[in-house]
């Protein structure tokens, strides 16, 4: 099956992304693996047939928020010798792996108890601007518009924050 | 079909608890967070196309905003750490122990 060659792809080269940014020392690389794991997830939204989430993942993701970090990274101009000394970077790496796979065994056990449904052939217009658009402004109205009161409070934060002039010392 | 995605989202939570907890840069441990959200976005697509109900999308989209918004301020304070201190280091950024 096509779509099954398409999911093992997609999964593979997301897992690798996220491992790339975890081993990676400089923040530049992290961040681009990071951009191949959000486009391959922004590829695993398109196979569910979520087609508003899967532009919005390229644009919002990969487009606006990992080109903010990407300039930031750029703007502060990190060389090898600012980067933290993580000596014992594998070290921590190995203990960290101690303490997850407890908690991925559980996760993963509990989603097994799940019942596994059959792949469903859904509507056209599943996953729509249109329908999406439809729930969001009925449906889910009063949690938007607290939505738009968090970005305006991210807003005022970020120009308070990074317009503050430096003091003289 | 269900079991693949949400094994895949729950491996992709655990990487980025992971960045969050081995790494010390303070861009590593910031996307690693950016990972966190993108794999609980993955499960929530997941469960609305099980469901056939679009309401996965809808908070997806939220997740989204509230990630673009966390962007914004996380990075705002980075530079001024980067500012203040000149390190990377989140051992460094201890400002507010007694």
């Amino acid at each position: 099956m096509f779509a099954e060659v398409l999911f093992i792809a997609f999964a593979a080269l997301s897992v690798l992304g996220a491992m790339g940014l975890i081993l990676f020392r400089h923040p530049m690389k992290g961040a681009m693996s990071l951009i191949v794991t959000m486009i391959s997830l922004a590829g695993l939204y398109a196979l569910l047939s979520a087609k508003l989430i899967f532009v919005l993942q390229l644009i919002v993701y990969a487009g606006a928020i990992m080109s903010l970090i990407l300039f930031i990274i750029m703007f502060l101009n990190i060389q090898d010798n600012d980067l933290p000394v993580e000596e014992g970077r594998f070290l921590y790496l190995a203990g960290g792996i101690a303490v997850i796979i407890p908690i991925a065994s559980f996760l993963i056990k509990i989603v097994n108890g799940l019942p596994d449904s059959q792949v469903t052939i859904v509507g056209n217009g599943f996953g729509g601007v249109k329908e999406v658009g439809l729930i969001l402004f009925q449906d889910w109205l009063l949690p938007f518009e607290i939505v738009s009161l968090l970005l305006l409070v991210a807003l005022i934060g970020a120009v308070v924050l990074a317009g503050k002039r430096r003091l003289v010392k | 079909m269900i079991h693949d995605y949400l094994i895949l989202s729950v491996i992709l939570f655990c990487l980025g608890i992971l960045g969050v907890i081995t790494r010390r840069n303070v861009f590593t441990v910031f996307m690693s967070i950016e990972l966190m959200l993108n794999a609980a976005n993955l499960a929530f697509i997941v469960f609305s196309r099980v469901h056939e109900s679009m309401d996965g999308h809808v908070l997806a989209m939220m997740v989204m905003a509230v990630a673009a918004a966390e962007a914004a301020l996380a990075l705002a304070v980075v530079i001024l750490l980067h500012k203040h201190k000149g390190k990377l280091d989140t051992n460094v950024f201890s400002l507010l122990k007694g």
